[in-house]
């Protein structure tokens, strides 16, 4: 009987974290399901570009010792700035409806901005400051990171953010118009490329926050973690429902949590095939993610 | 229909003609540059050329631009002390023709040692550091010396590291310059056992994607650990099942052990079972990235074990800047220290020309001076029409050298396995840096 | 010449790889699916000649077979989703045979030594060619007759009806589908033909590199794959040649006197050869170009 209220409480332990260890999964999905919203095409470099950023945050410490918040937001307007480069280099000029050459062009990004890294980096790991990284709430048997908690505050604060800009300002507007109708809203006077170059940044915003959230989750920056987080920020997305805010955050939530459990269960072996096997099953059954497309092109 | 197809497809005779022109133009831009590139590599003056290869791109950067530098400097070494002595008795400078990327990827790296032996005079092939990449390269290689029927290449091939158990006996042109971790962590564990008599249980964890990692926890860290008196803990994993009837001994402590994926960033599932299993001693049998991921979970979670001991390739300064603070504390065996007047002054050589040496690089270091002692021995002359002979020459006498001496002390090697043995001693991180704290040298 | 003849032989894989692509996309499908069953080809046909000891046709046969197979399966499921959701669920399933050959154990003792596929270790000596004295040259004429064959039967079904359907089913469903063209059926069957060349490439593959393991067969493999076909336009099978030319040629092979730029310069040139040619590089304006170069006319020029 008590080693079942220990499965109990290990499980939901397991849960826990990988809820709040989500939150990181979430804002990758966001930028992805943002652009796909507003361009209906795919950024591979999205999570690249938050690492990038990241490592820009941390240059940033190492070099000038910037507080934490400070690396935060260097982070931040790195990667915005990266991603107005993507925009520019890898959507502006190819035409709207072609998808595959943004796709691969984005494909050329990741590769030049990983390989960046490694040649400042020398691809070694580097330790990444935390904030409240000693904190740890022990409430019985129970453990949270302190940390975690804080990735997950700020996830929330950066999502309300976004929202807030999306649906209450001109240049969300602005933005759900041109996912609309890109050609109703060049009528309306909004410009296509300046919007798009702005969403782009905006994304870039929560990525870089995302990949510098990550890094002090792990405590660890390197450049081998840049496919699995595109892979995982995709797969986000899309069981959230390309398109949509919501449904990249809770998507990121539960793939989150999901997967610790599956490693608490079955182990590492098995781990990542659950998390495709889900992905089918979403595939199959609900091809249009948990909640469809909030901002969708015609 | 056709009106469009006539407007957006060529006839099919055009086409052809098309291609043709093309391919011709192609194929001779191509050897053009091959040309050109067989010309550059090939000097007038006499020298042994040798070429090396390495990851200089990716994330495993720092091998190849460490070896590359741990080689050239060796190198520089050498040719100011005179150089090597050919069969004719003359002196000549080693040439290193060059040192390419290979990206530790199996591709390339085969592509580079092709390269190696068909378009230049180099009489071996010095790359790499990956494990993976050379139980590729091996394969291409010839397996028995004078086996006709065995189309294979006839290029020796001295690779600077490459640990992971069984590779030599892929092909008997193949070589590495690579520690012993059999003999380094059962030296290990047998002064542990001895120096801590207040540590009792162990548990740990590796990183089950990567190879060497892997069999080197399962099959050499965990077992000398047992061997040598500790427990090992930790609630059995009753879902393994099937491998777990297996039966081997190894995969039955690979079944309690913790595992997780080299890119990984969440490592609280795994750091938590530890902590419940509350070993003394914790393995982290993992490279940099996860191994630091792992340890800062660990000191999250509040675990304290009263020692760590990682990955021999984990004695680096990755593993420093990746987690200094964390890492605080953690043994490893490793096959290189400045604890020498050659190992210091090949230390300084190297930081001076931009490189670091640690166990992998000074392998690439140690390799020179393989490669003159092999030369030596082998009397060569150094022509380019006499190439395949030198090759197979230069084989025979690095087949028949039993030691020499490593920057640390003598290198052997047996020559029924073919596998090396180097000396080593023990690190650990103390105060943000890698200290020697015992040195099992004779 | 081994240098050479390895990269051809490089080329010819990859240019397999390619065209299993490149039969996707005439669909309208874009697969990511490509480097998984190059990898349950490769696998296969290693199991074949290493454990079974079978020939190298035997191998080959039993790869496309299995892939092809395997192929067959995932193309219905694939008819749910579309456009990006069929890229992320084709990435998936690269991914799900990734971690299949990350487990996959199957180890046999020969001649006093175990071998086969050993999960993380991988799977070594592989070493049909070698082991039964084929030369270098002998094995690049042996691949390239199956690229040339390959190349053939799609440039051919592009001349016959085949090719039009495949590209009417491409351009538009709905349209094919109102000219009676079964749209299921010829979805399913161009992923299943791309299944079995991207088999037929990863068993060539397994025995030219000797050894496999499941770092291979990633996310980036299947992006090399479509990056061909993108690279070099939809309009025939020479432009996926010459994106592989290009990429493995040039920019793998022919950069390498850069040292460590050639990465950089990898990542830059791809988003420069997509801006500048969106339809790929040997698009419609490239052959009007080349034909005014190369002096080439056209008989209906003077109509």
């Amino acid at each position: 009987m008590e080693d079942f209220w220990y499965e109990v409480v290990e499980v939901s332990q397991s849960i826990a974290d990988g809820l709040l260890f989500g939150s990181t999964y979430a804002l990758i999905g966001i930028g992805f399901t943002l652009i796909f919203g507003a361009m209906g095409k795919l950024n591979m470099a999205y999570a690249a570009a938050a690492l990038g950023g990241a490592y820009a945050g941390l240059a940033g410490f190492v070099l000038i010792k910037a507080p934490l918040v400070l690396v935060f937001g260097i982070s931040a307007i790195a990667t915005a700035a990266l991603g107005y480069a993507i925009y520019f280099t890898c959507f502006r000029f190819i035409p709207v409806n072609n998808h595959l050459a943004s796709l691969m062009a984005s494909v050329g990004a990741l590769f030049f901005i990983d390989e960046v890294v490694v040649h400042v980096t020398r691809g070694s790991p580097l330790t990444f400051p935390s904030m409240f990284g000693d904190v740890y709430f022990e409430l019985g048997p129970y453990g949270i990171r302190g940390d975690l908690v804080f990735v997950f505050i700020i996830g929330l604060i950066s999502t309300g953010v976004l929202l807030y800009i999306l649906f209450r300002t001109r240049l969300g507007l602005a933005t759900r118009a041109v996912a609309q109708q890109d050609i109703a809203a060049r009528l309306c006077g909004i410009g296509v490329h300046s919007t798009n170059s702005v969403t782009f940044a905006i994304a870039g915003v929560l990525g870089g926050i995302a990949g510098a959230m990550t890094a002090a989750a792990v405590g660890v920056l390197s450049p081998v973690m840049t496919v699995p987080l595109t892979v995982k920020g995709i797969i986000v997305a899309v069981i959230g429902g390309l398109g949509s805010i919501p449904g990249a955050i809770i998507a990121g939530l539960f793939v989150g949590g999901f997967e610790n459990v599956i490693l608490y269960f079955r182990g590492i072996d098995e781990r990542d095939m659950y998390v495709v096997a889900l992905l089918f099953v979403f595939l199959v059954f609900r091809p249009n993610g948990l909640f469809g497309t909030a901002i969708t092109r015609d | 229909m056709h009106l469009c197809r006539s407007m957006f497809r060529l006839n099919v005779k055009e086409e052809i003609k098309i291609m043709k022109k093309l391919f011709r133009g192609v194929s001779v831009g191509l050897l053009g540059c091959a040309l050109m590139f067989s010309a550059l590599t090939s000097s007038a003056e006499r020298s042994v050329k040798v070429l090396g290869w390495g990851a200089q791109s990716g994330p495993l950067k720092s091998f190849g631009v460490n070896s590359e530098t741990a080689l050239r400097s060796a190198v520089a070494e050498i040719n100011a002390a005179g150089g090597v002595k050919l069969g004719d008795g003359s002196m000549v400078p080693i040439e290193v023709i060059g040192y390419e990327d290979s990206a530790c990827k199996k591709d390339q790296n085969i592509a580079i040692l092709r390269k190696t032996a068909s378009t230049t005079d180099a009489i071996v092939g010095m790359g790499t550091t990956c494990s993976g990449s050379c139980q590729a390269m091996f394969g291409v290689l010839q397996k028995k010396v004078g086996d006709a029927s065995d189309s294979g290449l006839q290029m020796p091939i001295l690779a600077d590291t490459c640990i992971r158990p069984g590779l030599a006996k892929i092909s008997e042109w193949a070589f590495r310059n690579v520690p012993n971790e059999i003999a380094m962590y059962d030296a290990l564990f047998a002064w542990l056992s001895q120096q801590h008599p207040d540590i009792k249980t162990f548990s740990g964890g590796t990183e089950t994607d990567q190879g060497h990692s892997f069999i080197t926890h399962t099959a050499v860290i965990v077992q000398a650990a047992i061997k040598h008196g500790f427990d090992w803990v930790g609630p059995a994993v009753p879902e393994l099942g099937p491998k777990v009837k297996q039966g081997m001994k190894e995969l039955q402590a690979a079944a309690k052990t913790q595992h997780w994926l080299m890119g990984d960033t969440n490592y609280s599932v795994q750091a938590r079972k530890i902590k419940k299993q509350n070993p003394d001693m914790i393995l982290v049998s993992s490279h940099p990235f996860s191994a630091c991921g792992f340890l800062k979970e660990i000191k999250r979670q509040r675990v304290k074990p009263k020692l760590l001991v990682g990955l021999t390739s984990s004695a680096s300064q990755e593993t420093l800047n990746g987690c200094m603070k964390e890492a605080e504390g953690i043994i490893i065996p490793t096959g290189f220290a400045p604890i020498t007047a050659q190992a210091q002054k090949a230390n300084t050589i190297v930081t001076k020309a931009g490189g670091f040496l640690d166990l992998h690089s000074a392998a690439a270091w140690e390799n020179a001076y393989l490669v003159k002692a092999a030369v030596e021995a082998a009397g060569i002359t150094a022509k380019s029409e006499t190439l395949a002979e030198d090759r197979a020459k230069f084989r025979d006498a690095l087949a028949t050298i039993t030691a020499i001496d490593g920057l640390i002390g003598p290198v052997t090697r047996d020559t029924a396995t073919g596998e090396a043995s180097k000396p080593y001693v023990f690190v650990q991180v103390v105060d943000g840096k890698w200290k020697v704290i015992h040195d099992p040298r004779g | 010449m081994d240098y050479y003849l390895n990269l051809i032989n490089t080329i010819g894989i990859h240019t397999l790889l390619g065209l299993s692509a490149y039969l996707l996309l005439l669909t309208g499908q874009v697969s990511l699916a490509q480097a998984g069953f190059f990898g349950i080809g490769a696998y296969t046909a290693a199991i074949v000649t290493v454990i079974f000891e079978w020939s190298i046709l035997s191998a080959i046969g039993a790869a496309m077979l299995v892939s092809g197979g395997v192929a067959f399966l995932v193309g219905f499921p694939a008819l749910r989703v579309r456009g990006l959701m069929l890229v992320v669920a084709t990435l998936a399933f690269s991914e799900f045979a990734r971690m299949f050959f990350y487990n996959l154990k199957w180890r046999v003792v020969r001649d006093g030594a175990e071998i086969g596929p050993d999960g993380t270790m991988g799977f070594a000596e592989i070493r049909y060619f070698n082991n039964n004295g084929w030369l270098n040259w002998e094995v690049t004429i042996f691949l390239w007759v199956f690229v040339a064959v390959v190349m053939a039967l799609i440039w051919w079904s592009d001349q016959t009806r085949i090719g039009a359907v495949l590209r009417a089913v491409g351009e538009d469903e709905l349209a094919a589908n109102s000219t009676g063209i079964n749209v299921t059926v010829v979805k399913v069957a161009a992923m299943t033909a791309g299944g079995i060349v991207a088999g037929l490439a990863g068993s060539l593959y397994a025995h030219q590199v000797t050894d496999l393991d499941h770092h291979t067969f990633t996310v980036l493999l299947a992006t090399f794959a479509i990056a061909y076909p993108i690279l070099g336009g939809l309009s025939n099978v020479f432009g996926t040649l010459i994106a592989v030319l290009f990429i493995q040629g040039l920019l793998v092979e022919g950069l390498r006197f850069l040292g460590d730029w050639r990465m950089l310069l990898f990542g830059a040139l791809i988003i420069v050869a997509m801006n500048i040619k969106p339809l790929g590089l040997f698009d419609n304006q490239t052959i009007r170009i080349l034909r005014k170069a190369l002096g080439v006319k056209r008989q209906r020029d003077s109509v």
